[in-house]
C-alpha cells in the first residue's frame, strides 16, 4: 500500500533533491518539516542542516533571547543561603524524626542522624524582602531583580545523574542538554562564536562529565563548546606558524569548493555540516581571541567583578559571560565546582567551605546582574543560578559517625534556585518547604516544570520544541514523564505572553 | 515457539532511547491522528492502538510488554511494586497483589483484576491513576483483553530467548541480488520498508572502506592497482583476495584492539585525582596478538575473565586477566581501600554485562532492575564471582605479575610463581603440624598495658581492647608475667563484632613486633623470633613482615572479616630466669595505601613452652621447605620484565563473603549470597546458588556456551556496528527492554548464529562473510532513484559511509605522509601534544614527547591518561576510559576543524607528505595529483586538482612575498606551497570519511 503520506514524502524528496543539486545544499529541514506536519502540529523548528546555526524565530514572542546559567556544581545548601527555617534551629542537635527517614535513600547518611540548625543568620533584603543569609554581602544589592524558587524537587540524589537531569531532563547520558535545545530552537546570533559556550571554574569538570553540555540525539553542532580561560581560549585556535590568516582563508575556500563537490556526488548531509564547521572554526579564530581578552575592560569593571586577567576564576567567567552575551552567544553555561558541603573536611564544611565559595561568587554575580542591567541586556538575558539538588536539614553522619565539620547530605526533596532578567517575575520568592526545609510542600516544581517555564521564556511551547528520533518526537521535558507544565507565577505578568500553561 | 519471528519487528514504535528515555508517542500520541514514525514503520499502525482482529495472535513482546512498561511499570515494575504487583516478573503478574485479587487470569479477562482496574469508572479505582498518566484507550484495553483471552502468553524478552537459526526469508519478490545468506535477511527488511538496494560501490570506494574497517588504515596506491587488475578477472575473487590479505595483516589486531580498549576501559593510569601511571600495556599487546591469531571469541573471553583459574595456565592466560585490572585505583591519601576495592568489583560486573551481554545490569545493584527481570540478589550473586580476588585498591596495584621479557623465562613464569607460592605454603603447613601437636597454650594476662595514643584495657580472660583515637603509628607496650621458658607466642586478632562481615570493620595489622625478656635480676634481654606461622596466607603481605621494621606486617587489610591467628616462634626459649616478657606492638599505616590507621583493636596473647617449636624452627624439614621456597622465589624474581596487575583468587580459607548491600550501600550489608546466574538463565526451580559453588571460570564458560544467547547477539551487533556505523540494535550497550529495537531482528539472529555456531566464534571468518556480502558492497552514494529516504540508513539499502575514528584520523595522516612506524607492541608513546594540557597537580608526571619512530606510532600506542586524554582523540569522540564505553557517538564540530587545521602534529605530516609527493615528479600538478590520489585511489576529478593547483599558486605567491612564513613551513616557497596543499588534503571531507 502506498499512503498519501508516502507519496507526499516522495515528492518532497524529489523537490529536495532538485534544490540540493541546484544550490548545493541539502535542505533536510523540509523533509523533516513534512514529517512533523503529519504529527498534526506546526513544527517549532525548521532546521536547515546546511545552516544549522542560522538564527530562527521561536513560536511566540520571547522574553529572553539568551541564557546565562550559573551552575554551582555539588549543590549549595539552600538552608544556609535562601531558605530561612527558624524552626530548624529549635531542632538543632536533636535526633532526626523517624518519619524523615522512612523509605528514603541518602548518599551518605546512616542510621539516625541529628538535625542541624541553620548555620547562619538570615535577613530580609530589598523592597521585596527577599530572605538571604548573612553570607551574601553583595547580592542584597540586586535582591529585587531575583525570582527565588524554593520549592524545586528532583528525583536524583547523586551528582552525576542529578546534573544530567538538570541539564537534559534525563538522568542518563544521551539526551540533549538545555543549552543544545536552546541553540537548536533559536540558532545563534553570532556567526563567529559557538552558539553555546561552556566555562568551568573550581578546578574540576562537573561530575557528570561533558554530557551535561552534550547534544545527545540532536545534531552534534548544537553541543556546548568548552572554552579555557587561561592560555588559548580554545585548543588549537591559532594558525600554525607560517600559515597566515589570508592563506588560511584561501585554504578554506578551496576546501569548501571541493567539499561541496563531494557533497553533490555522495549526498551525505554530514559533508555540508562539515563545511559549516570549518567556516565557524575560521571565524572563531579571530573573534574568540578578541572576546576572551578581558584585559581590555576598564579597571573599574574588573574591580566590580573581582576579575583578574590571566586567572582561572568564576569572577573572570562572569565577566566573560557578559562579553559573550553582548556578542550574541545564545547560551552561556558556567560550572563552578566545589559546592558539595558534606562536612568531611574544612573545605567541605558549611562553616568554612561554603563561606569561601559564596565569597568567590557573590561579587561577580552581583556585578554581572548590574552590568547587564546597565547595558540594557538584563531584560532579555535569562540568568539562572543553582545546584542539582538540595541538602538535608539533618547533619551528615557518614558511616553512622558524626562528621568533623557541619555538613549536609544530598536532598532531592527540596532545593532553591533563582532566576533573574529575561521575563521572570523580579523581586519575588516562590514556593515553600516544610518547617524544617526538608520537602517542598507548597507550589512544588519539578525540574521538568522548570524546563517548560524556561523554554516558555525563550518563546517555545515545550511540547512543540521537539526533535524526531526514529520518528518519535522527543523533547527536553521528557516524554516518559508526563505532567510537566509552565509555572506562570514565575513569569513577569505585565509582559507575560498569553500562552496558557499546558499539561501533557 | 519464538513469537517474535511471527510478527514484523518494525511494527513497534514504542521503544526507548539510548539513555533510557522513552521514545514512545503514547502519553500524548493519543491526540494525534496518525503519527508515521519512520518510513519503514509507516505502513502499519502500532498494534496496541488498534484492536486486534479476532484470532490474530497478539505478541507479548511487541504489543503487551511495551504497553505495560509505558503505563504500569513505573509503579508496578522492578523497583516499585505498588500493591505487591509487578509486571516485570511473570510469576508476579500472574499472582495476586496485596488485595488478594488475581491480577491476570489467563483466558479470563473478566476475572483479571488488571482489566477491572483499567476499565473502572470510579476515578479512585481506575489505573493508571490520573496523576500518574492518561487513561488507557478503548483500543488498548481491548488489546489487553484479547491477549488475556488468548491465554495471556508471556514471552521472554527477545534478546534472552534461545538463539536459533532463523529460516532463510521467503522474499515476496525474488531477486538475484545478494551474495551471502545475510543479504536475503537484509532484503527481506527492505520489502517491508519499500526499499531497494543501491548499486555496487566502485572499487576505490569499496577498497578504502574495507581497508579501514579491517585494519584501520587506508589502502596504498599499489594495493589499489593490484585490486583493480584483479577485478577485471572477476570481482568476487578479487574482493576475497583483498579481504584475506587484510585479515592476515598484523595491523588487523591493532585496529580491533582499539575497539576492545574502549570496552576494557584500558588506560595507562590509575584514574582519580592524582592519576598515577600503571603498567598494563603488556595486556594491550596480548589483545593485539589474540586478534591477529584469530583466537576464537570463546577462548578470548574465558582467558580474560578467568585465565588464572585454568588448569596449568600459561603466562598469557594470567596476563589476559589484566582485562579486569583496568579498573580505576584510588591512590589518593585517606581514601578507604575497601570502598574502592568494592567499586572495582562492581565495575567488573557492570563491564562484563555491558561488554558481553549488552545489558544494563548495573541497575540491579541498588534495586531490582526497573524493566528487566533481574532482582537485586541476582546482581550480588554475580558480584560474588568477582569478590574473591586479591586486589584491594592498593597503591602498588597488588597483585602484580612479572611478565618476563625473555621468551624462555616467559614460558616458565607462571610455574615459577606457583612453585614459590606452594613452597611458602609448605613451610606454613609444616608449622601447622606443630600447632596441632601443641597442647600447653596458656593465655598471657597482662601485668601492665599502655598505648602511645588511646588506651588499653584487659579483661580477666586476658583479652585486650584498645579504645579512643588510634592514629597511624600507634604502639602498645604490654608486659606479661612468665613462669616457664616460652618457646612461642600466639596472637589472636579478634574482630569487634562476632560477625564482622555484617558490620564492616576497619583493618587490623600488626606491623612490627618487638619483644624483651626481663630477668629476676632486673636485666633486660632482647628476644628474637625465627618465623611467624599464621593461620593462612592472604592479602598483600607475608606475616613474617611483622618481624621487620618498616614492613607491612600481619593482619587483615583493608577490612577485618574474621579472626586471625599467628604464632611467633622464638629463636631461643625464654631464659629460666625470666619473670616478665614485654611486647611492643607497632602499627603503622595499613599496607602501603596512604594514611589509613589499621591498628589491632581487640586481641589476646598466649604462650607455649613446648620445645617442639624450637625444634621445628631449627629442624631439617623446615629448612628443606624454606630452601625450596627461597630457590623458587629467586627464580621467579630473577626474570626481568614489566610487572602487570592481574587477577588472583584468594585461598579458600581466606575467601570473602558476599552480602546483598541495601541500596548498593556497602555499609548496609544484608543476606549472604553465593555465586549464581541471574533468574532468566536458571532452570525453573533450580537453586540460584548452585552447589558446589560456581567459580569465575564457570561463569566464563557459561558466557560463551550456547545456553547464553546474549553473548553472540551482543558481539554480532557490535561487529555489525563497526562495519555499518550503527548496530542492528542501535544501543550496543543495551539489548534489554529499555534499549532500542532491532532494525532487523532476524538478521541479527542470523548473524549471531553464524558467528557462534557456524564460525565457532572466529571473528575473521565472520568479518570475511560480512565484508564479502552484497549489502556491504553497495555504494554509499545516494542517488536520485532512491525512492524513499531512510536518512540514517538503518535498513542498509546504501553502503555505509562513516567518519573515521579518532585513531584512524591520526593513523591515516601518518600513513599518507609515509611517517607511520610499523613497530608493534611495547610501552605507550608520547606523540606531540600542546603544552599545558596535562594537569600536573599532585603529580610530577610530565609529557615528554617521544623521539625517533615512537613519535609516529599508531594511535593505539599513545599514552592514555584518564584525567587528561590526548586532545586530538577526545575531540574526535574517543572516551576517557574511566568506565566501559560500548559506543562512541560521532560528532561534527568546529573544534574538530580547528584541530585538523592547526594541530602542529598534522602539519608535520603534511610536510612529510609534500616531501613524498615532490619525490614523485618535479611537476607541481603531478605532485598534487599524486598526493590527492592517495585518498581518491582512482584519478582525482579534474576539478579537484585544478582547485588545488589554484591554491598552490595562491600560496606560492604569498610565500614568495613572505620568506619568513615560507621558512617556517619549508625550505623554499615552492615546497611551502606544496605543504599547504597537502595540509588541505588532510582536511577534506573525503579524507575524514571512509
Amino acid at each position: 500500500m502506498k499512503t498519501h503520506e508516502q507519496m507526499l514524502r516522495q515528492i518532497l524528496h524529489q523537490e529536495t533533491r532538485r534544490h540540493f543539486l541546484r544550490q548545493g545544499s541539502l535542505a533536510l529541514g523540509s523533509i523533516w518539516l513534512a514529517s512533523q506536519a503529519r504529527a498534526g502540529e506546526q513544527p517549532a523548528v525548521a532546521l536547515d542542516l546546511a545552516h544549522p546555526m542560522r538564527p530562527r524565530a521561536p513560536l511566540f514572542a520571547p522574553r529572553a533571547r539568551r541564557v546565562i546559567y550559573l551552575h554551582m556544581a555539588g549543590s549549595p545548601s539552600q538552608l544556609e543561603l535562601f531558605d530561612y527555617k527558624p524552626e530548624l534551629a529549635r531542632f538543632d542537635g536533636k535526633d532526626c524524626p523517624a518519619s524523615f527517614l522512612e523509605g528514603k535513600t541518602f548518599a551518605f547518611i546512616q542510621g539516625i542522624p541529628k538535625m542541624l540548625g541553620p548555620v547562619y543568620p538570615f535577613q530580609q533584603q530589598g523592597q521585596s524582602g527577599t530572605w538571604m543569609s548573612d553570607r551574601w554581602k553583595y547580592l542584597p544589592e540586586v535582591a529585587d531583580e531575583l525570582c527565588v524558587v524554593k520549592s524545586l524537587t528532583t528525583d536524583q540524589f547523586n551528582h552525576g545523574p542529578a546534573q544530567l537531569m538538570m541539564h537534559s531532563g534525563s538522568a542518563n547520558a544521551g539526551a540533549p542538554s538545555f543549552g543544545a535545545w536552546t541553540t537548536y530552537g533559536l540558532g545563534s546570533e553570532n556567526d563567529n562564536l559557538p552558539g553555546f559556550i561552556v566555562l568551568n571554574s573550581g578546578g574540576k569538570n562537573p561530575d557528570a562529565g561533558k554530557s551535561v553540555w552534550g547534544a545527545g540525539y540532536l545534531p552534534s553542532v548544537f553541543q556546548g563548546v568548552q572554552c579555557r580561560t587561561r592560555g588559548e581560549p580554545v585548543l588549537f585556535l591559532s594558525n600554525p606558524k607560517g600559515i597566515s590568516s589570508q592563506l588560511r582563508r584561501k585554504t578554506l575556500d578551496a576546501l569548501a569548493e571541493i567539499n561541496h563537490q563531494t557533497a553533490s556526488e555522495i549526498g551525505d548531509p554530514e559533508t555540508l555540516s562539515r563545511i559549516a564547521q570549518y567556516e565557524l572554526a575560521f571565524r572563531m579564530q579571530t573573534s574568540a581571541a578578541e572576546v576572551f581578552d578581558i584585559s581590555k575592560e576598564t579597571p573599574g569593571t574588573l574591580e566590580a567583578y573581582g576579575a583578574a586577567p590571566g586567572q582561572e576564576s568564576f569572577a573572570n567567567n562572569c565577566l566573560l559571560a557578559r562579553r559573550l552575551a553582548e556578542n550574541g552567544v545564545r547560551f552561556i553555561q558556567l560550572f563552578d565546582w566545589g559546592w558539595d558541603h558534606h562536612g568531611a573536611s574544612e573545605p567541605e564544611s558549611l562553616s568554612v567551605g561554603l563561606t569561601n565559595k559564596v565569597n568567590a561568587v557573590d561579587r561577580p554575580i552581583t556585578a554581572l546582574i548590574k552590568d547587564l542591567r546597565q547595558r540594557g541586556l538584563l531584560e532579555d538575558t535569562l540568568i539562572l543560578w543553582g545546584g542539582e539538588f538540595g541538602r538535608t536539614p539533618m547533619q551528615e553522619n557518614r558511616n553512622g559517625l558524626p562528621m568533623a565539620f557541619p555538613g549536609r547530605d544530598h536532598n532531592p526533596g527540596a532545593f532553591t534556585m533563582w532566576m533573574a532578567g529575561g521575563g521572570v517575575r523580579a523581586g519575588t520568592s516562590f514556593g515553600e518547604t516544610d518547617d524544617l526545609g526538608y520537602q517542598a510542600v507548597i507550589d512544588k516544581i519539578s525540574v521538568h516544570d522548570l524546563h517548560a517555564t524556561l523554554l516558555h521564556l525563550l518563546g517555545f511551547d515545550h511540547l512543540r520544541l521537539t526533535y524526531p528520533v526514529s520518528g518519535v518526537p522527543q523533547r527536553l521535558t521528557n516524554v516518559t514523564k508526563p505532567g510537566s507544565q509552565v509555572v506562570s507565577k514565575l513569569l513577569d505578568s505585565v509582559n507575560g505572553t498569553s500562552s496558557e500553561p499546558r499539561q501533557t | 515457539m519464538n513469537t517474535s519471528s511471527q510478527v514484523n519487528q518494525h511494527d513497534r514504535v514504542t521503544h526507548l532511547l539510548p539513555g533510557g528515555t522513552s521514545r514512545s508517542c503514547l502519553g500524548f500520541g493519543l491526540a494525534i491522528p496518525l503519527l508515521v514514525a519512520t518510513v519503514y514503520s509507516a505502513a502499519t499502525a502500532r498494534q496496541s492502538e488498534k484492536p486486534a482482529a479476532t484470532g490474530e495472535r497478539i505478541s507479548f513482546n511487541q504489543t503487551i510488554r511495551p504497553l505495560l512498561q509505558q503505563h504500569c511499570s513505573a509503579c508496578h515494575g522492578g523497583v516499585k511494586a505498588a500493591g505487591g504487583i509487578s509486571f516485570v516478573y511473570k510469576d508476579r503478574a500472574f499472582g495476586k497483589g496485596d488485595s488478594g485479587e488475581p491480577i491476570i487470569v489467563a483466558g479470563h479477562p473478566e476475572e483479571s483484576e488488571l482489566i477491572r482496574r483499567v476499565t473502572a469508572h470510579d476515578e479512585e479505582e481506575r489505573m493508571p491513576p490520573a496523576k500518574h498518566g492518561v487513561k488507557l484507550s478503548a483500543a488498548q484495553i481491548q488489546t489487553l483483553e484479547s491477549w488475556i483471552s488468548q491465554g495471556a502468553p508471556w514471552d521472554e524478552l527477545w534478546s534472552i530467548q534461545q538463539l536459533q537459526e532463523p529460516p532463510a526469508p521467503a522474499l515476496e519478490r525474488p531477486t538475484t541480488w545478494g551474495i551471502q545468506p545475510l543479504d536475503a535477511f537484509v532484503a527481506a527488511g527492505w520489502e517491508q520498508a519499500g526499499l531497494s538496494p543501491s548499486p555496487p560501490a566502485k572499487p576505490a570506494e569499496w577498497l578504502r572502506r574495507v581497508s579501514f574497517d579491517l585494519i584501520g588504515l587506508p589502502p596504498t596506491l599499489e594495493e589499489y592497482r593490484t585490486f583493480q587488475d584483479a577485478v577485471t578477472q572477476g570481482e568476487p575473487q578479487a574482493k576475497e583476495q583483498v579481504i584475506d590479505r587484510l585479515l592476515q595483516s598484523p595491523q588487523f589486531g591493532e585496529r580491533w584492539a582499539s575497539l576492545w580498549m574502549d570496552l576494557a576501559r584500558y588506560s595507562d593510569t590509575y584514574g582519580f585525582e592524582q592519576d598515577p601511571a600503571r603498567t598494563i600495556w603488556p595486556w594491550r599487546d596480548w589483545v593485539v596478538r589474540a586478534f591477529n591469531c584469530d583466537m576464537p571469541y570463546d577462548q578470548f573471553t574465558i582467558r580474560q575473565i578467568a585465565g588464572d583459574l585454568l588448569d596449568e595456565p600459561s603466562t598469557d592466560d594470567v596476563l589476559a586477566t589484566a582485562f579486569h585490572r583496568n579498573t580505576q585505583n584510588n591512590a589518593e591519601g585517606g581514601t578507604d581501600d575497601e570502598e574502592f576495592r568494592l567499586a572495582a568489583v562492581i565495575d567488573r560486573v557492570d563491564t562484563l554485562w555491558t561488554t558481553w551481554q549488552g545489558t544494563t545490569f548495573g541497575c540491579a545493584r541498588c534495586h531490582a532492575h526497573p524493566y528487566d527481570p533481574y532482582p537485586q540478589a541476582d546482581y550480588f550473586r554475580m558480584l560474588a564471582f568477582f569478590n574473591n580476588t586479591e586486589d584491594a585498591d592498593l597503591n602498588d596495584d597488588f597483585p602484580v605479575f612479572t611478565v618476563p621479557d625473555a621468551p624462555e623465562a616467559r614460558a616458565q613464569a607462571v610455574k615459577l610463581r606457583e612453585t614459590m607460592n606452594r613452597e611458602r605454603n609448605a613451610v606454613l603447613n609444616s608449622g601447622h603440624k606443630v600447632l596441632t601437636a601443641t597442647s600447653d597454650w596458656a593465655v598471657l594476662t597482662p601485668l601492665s598495658a599502655s598505648a602511645s595514643a588511646g588506651s588499653l584495657d584487659s579483661d580477666e580472660q586476658g583479652t585486650i581492647r584498645a579504645s579512643g583515637t588510634l592514629p597511624v603509628g600507634v604502639s602498645y607496650s604490654i608486659s606479661f608475667p612468665v613462669n616457664r621458658p616460652l618457646t612461642a607466642l600466639q596472637l589472636f586478632i579478634l574482630p569487634d563484632d562476632p560477625s564482622p562481615d555484617r558490620n564492616p570493620e576497619r583493618a587490623a595489622v600488626l606491623s612490627h613486633l618487638v619483644a624483651t625478656q626481663i630477668l629476676k635480676s632486673g636485666e633486660r634481654k632482647p628476644l628474637s623470633f625465627g618465623d611467624v606461622v599464621a593461620d593462612y596466607l592472604a592479602g598483600p603481605f607475608d606475616p613474617r613482615e611483622s618481624l621487620n621494621e618498616n614492613a607491612a606486617g600481619f593482619g587483615e587489610f583493608p577490612v577485618t572479616t574474621s579472626d586471625r591467628m599467628a604464632v611467633f616462634v622464638l629463636n631461643e626459649p625464654l631464659s629460666t630466669e625470666a619473670v616478665t616478657i614485654e611486647l611492643v606492638m607497632h602499627q603503622k599505616a595499613g599496607a602501603n595505601s596512604g594514611f589509613q590507621a589499621a591498628p589491632v583493636r581487640q586481641f589476646q596473647w598466649q604462650g607455649t613452652a613446648d620445645p617442639k617449636w624450637t625444634d621445628w624452627l631449627n629442624g631439617a624439614e623446615r629448612a628443606e621447605f624454606e630452601n625450596a621456597f627461597t630457590t623458587a622465589r629467586q627464580a621467579y624474581q630473577a626474570a626481568a620484565g614489566p610487572r602487570v596487575p592481574v587477577l588472583r583468587e584468594r585461598r579458600p580459607e581466606a575467601a570473602r563473603r558476599t552480602r546483598i548491600l541495601a541500596r548498593g550501600n556497602r555499609m548496609a550489608p544484608g543476606a549472604e549470597v553465593k555465586p549464581g546466574l541471574p533468574g532468566p538463565f536458571r532452570a525453573p526451580g533450580s537453586n540460584p546458588e548452585p552447589v558446589p559453588t560456581m567459580s569465575r571460570l564457570d561463569l566464563a564458560n557459561w558466557l560463551v556456551s550456547h545456553q547464553n544467547p546474549l553473548t553472540a547477539r551482543t558481539l554480532a551487533n557490535r561487529l555489525w556496528a563497526e562495519l555499518f556505523g550503527t548496530g542492528i540494535v542501535e544501543t550496543l550497550e543495551d539489548l534489554g527492554t529499555s534499549g532500542a529495537e532491532p532494525s532487523n531482528a532476524k538478521l541479527l539472529d542470523h548473524l549471531a548464529f553464524r558467528l557462534s555456531h557456524e564460525h565457532r566464534w572466529s571473528l575473521k571468518a565472520f568479518l570475511k562473510e560480512v565484508t564479502l556480502s552484497a549489502t556491504y558492497g553497495q555504494t554509499a552514494t545516494s542517488t536520485d532513484t532512491t525512492p524513499l529516504p531512510d536518512p540514517r540508513n538503518r535498513m542498509v539499502a546504501r553502503g555505509p559511509r562513516k567518519r573515521l575514528s579518532a585513531e584512524m584520523i591520526r593513523d591515516q595522516a601518518l600513513a599518507m605522509s609515509g611517517l607511520l612506524s610499523a613497530k608493534m607492541y611495547g610501552p605507550p608513546v608520547f606523540p606531540p601534544q600542546p603544552d599545558g594540557v596535562w594537569n600536573t597537580v599532585y603529580s610530577g608526571a610530565t609529557w615528554k614527547t617521544s623521539e625517533g619512530e615512537d613519535r609516529y606510532r599508531r594511535a593505539l600506542y599513545t599514552y592514555q591518561k584518564r584525567t587528561s586524554g590526548y586532545p586530538a582523540f577526545l575531540t574526535f569522540d574517543a572516551p576517557t576510559r574511566d568506565v566501559c564505553t560500548a559506543r562512541r557517538i560521532p560528532t561534527n564540530t568546529p573544534l574538530q576543524a580547528l584541530l585538523t587545521l592547526n594541530d602542529p602534529a598534522l602539519l608535520e605530516c603534511a610536510q612529510a607528505l609534500a616531501t613524498r609527493a615532490a619525490s614523485q615528479s618535479p611537476d607541481p600538478k603531478q605532485q598534487i595529483s599524486y598526493a590527492a590520489q592517495l585518498w581518491t585511489l582512482e584519478s582525482p576529478a579534474a576539478g579537484m586538482i585544478e582547485r588545488l593547483i589554484q591554491l598552490r599558486e595562491e600560496a606560492l605567491m604569498e610565500y614568495s612575498r613572505d620568506p619568513e612564513a615560507s621558512r617556517a613551513i619549508a625550505d623554499s616557497p615552492e615546497r611551502a606551497a606544496l605543504v599547504l596543499v597537502c595540509h588541505a588534503l588532510f582536511n577534506l571531507d573525503l579524507a575524514l570519511n571512509r
